[in-house]
């Protein structure tokens, strides 16, 4: 069962968006940080208006496999393309002008910043009038636009957590990296960060996310990456991986 | 005691100290909040400054007034000159080692100004200035521009960071450095920035305290203490902190005068700084946790 879904070029696996475009093209990637690898050959692609999870256990490095598409890491090998061009090694700060945005797990606000400012901050690289992506983000996030003059280290975990996607989108990125971004949210605002990431896919972005709740996000999902130990592991649809017996059990809790 | 000889003979001198203290404050709490280490070399970069404007007074004749602009601008650059050279080598290491190297930039300031300008003690203008009397409270023309000039700079620092776009760099990388770098401030800019508002604020430092009082090669090292003091005690990062740190620091140091020794003003800022530290280490106004 495994070995269809391993062995399938994207193409073929049922649900792929073959028509869209690649935005995305992650091939065998090695590296970590300092000189010990952690990813040891990881690949994977995302297309526009395609939602992309990567699950997995506790150090099989999804993280860290975010963080090599970001700069944010040492690759030693592999090749990272981004609307076909390799963006392996490039600083973070000109990984955000390629068009590739990121909202870390953790410290992703500008906490003594109000949340207007978070967002003038994610637009920082924009020349000219920014008012345009700002009635973007205000309406995937009413909440922010009430609050905007509110400094975003007083606000919930939740509202946080819009402020930090709505940061990264400020640049109107055709690829966006969210790494865990329902970490210790409240089931009622897991439910909406969901539904907006969802949101954003039918916007056509790219989506990849690294999910713990891995149940919930491969049932949103278009796709998913299961990784373990810096290698791939399975790959498939959001449904076929849920399915897979192997992946329930040993990824998904049984 | 009554009233007016406790504002005229304390109050007022204390806050005139204070400023002087506030605008080196200021520039410490940029360092502390965006760089992320104590500057050591702080007081001697505002001698530096003092004696920069004492040359343009002596070598062109002009107004002291106008030195200032020309002596900040000199130390900014100074400042980030400083900084490529040495600071931004040791970006990479741990802090306390820039710390240390401060402080051996403290002492070569030291030195040179002492090459270049002896060890005497020098004067911007000569003469006795008598305080003029308004409605019985004493004030100079000096300290009342020295006043006005801190709030006016540190006014302008404190609107150029709420409202500019590099201002609100500079606050970002204070607050979260990483997420700046993700949102994709050039970090390095953004230090260079920081170098050149505080050059320039070492060197308003500096000129306030040498027309007020005089200037010597010890004067800004002398200054680093009560700076440090007033920084964290407003709150570490915060302008507005550093200002208010400034000014309670500068009259405590006064006031003290009234229950203590003379000798022992400087002991001041000392006991605020533990107090602060034991009492309410993010200053009075919620500054970063040191």
């Amino acid at each position: 069962m495994t070995s269809v879904l391993e062995s399938a070029p994207p193409s073929q696996v049922a649900g792929n968006p073959v028509n869209k475009q690649l935005v995305l093209d992650m091939q065998d990637v090695r590296g970590g940080y300092g000189d010990a690898d952690i990813l040891h050959g990881v690949s994977m692609q995302v297309h526009a208006g395609e939602l992309v999870a990567i699950i997995g256990p506790n150090g099989a490095g999804k993280s860290t496999a975010m963080k090599a598409i970001f700069g944010l890491l040492n690759v030693r090998g592999g090749q990272i393309n981004v609307a076909n061009t390799d963006i392996a090694g490039w600083k973070p700060n000109n990984i955000v002008k390629h068009g590739v945005c990121y909202v870390p797990q953790v410290n992703n606000i500008f906490r003594d910043m109000t949340i207007l400012e978070n967002l003038e901050m994610g637009a920082f690289l924009r020349k000219g009038d920014c008012s345009a992506a700002f009635d973007k983000v205000f309406q995937l996030f009413p909440d922010l636009k009430e609050r905007r003059y509110a400094h975003a280290g007083n606000l919930s975990g939740g509202q946080r957590q819009m402020v930090a996607m709505g940061r990264a989108l400020m640049l109107d990125p055709s690829l966006i990296l969210l790494d865990e971004p329902t970490a210790g949210l409240s089931p009622k605002y897991m439910d909406q960060i969901f539904e907006i990431t969802c949101n954003l896919r039918e916007e056509g972005l790219a989506v990849l996310l690294v999910e713990q709740h891995a149940k919930q996000a491969l049932a949103f999902a278009d796709r998913g990456y299961v990784l373990a130990s810096g290698h791939n592991r399975h790959e498939g649809t959001g449904a076929a991986l849920l399915a897979d017996q192997e992946v329930a059990e040993m990824f998904l809790g049984g | 005691m009554g009233i007016y000889e406790l504002i005229n003979f304390y109050v007022i001198p204390g806050l005139v100290l204070g400023s002087i203290y506030a605008l080196g404050a200021v520039g410490i709490t940029l360092v502390f909040g965006i760089l992320r280490f104590a500057h050591l070399a702080h007081g001697d970069l505002a001698t530096f400054g003092a004696f920069t404007a004492l040359a343009v007074v002596a070598t062109t004749g002009v107004n002291p007034w106008i030195a200032l602009p020309v002596a900040m601008v000199i130390c900014a650059a100074l400042a980030v000159g400083i900084d490529k050279v040495f600071y931004d080598y040791l970006s990479e290491r741990p802090k306390i080692i820039t710390v240390m190297a401060s402080l051996g930039i403290a002492l070569m300031l030291r030195s040179l100004i002492q090459v270049i300008w002896g060890v005497d003690t020098e004067t911007y203008t000569r003469g006795i200035v008598r305080p003029d009397n308004y409605w019985g409270f004493r004030i100079r023309d000096r300290e009342l521009y020295t006043l006005l000039a801190m709030f006016a700079i540190t006014g302008a620092l404190w609107l150029f960071l709420q409202k500019t776009k590099w201002g609100k760099a500079m606050r970002a990388m204070s607050d979260n450095p990483d997420l700046a770098l993700l949102s994709g401030v050039d970090n390095r800019l953004t230090t260079m920035l920081t170098w050149a508002i505080v050059g320039a604020l070492c060197a308003a430092s500096g000129f306030f305290l040498g027309l007020n009082t005089e200037l010597k090669s010890m004067m800004g090292w002398t200054m680093l203490l009560p700076m440090f003091a007033a920084a964290i005690l407003g709150g570490v990062g915060r302008v507005e902190g550093a200002v208010l740190g400034g000014l309670v620091v500068g009259v405590a140091e006064e006031l003290s005068v009234l229950v203590l020794p003379s000798e022992y003003k400087a002991a001041m800022a000392f006991a605020i700084l533990i107090v602060i530290l034991l009492v309410r280490p993010t200053g009075l106004l919620k500054g970063k946790l040191l």
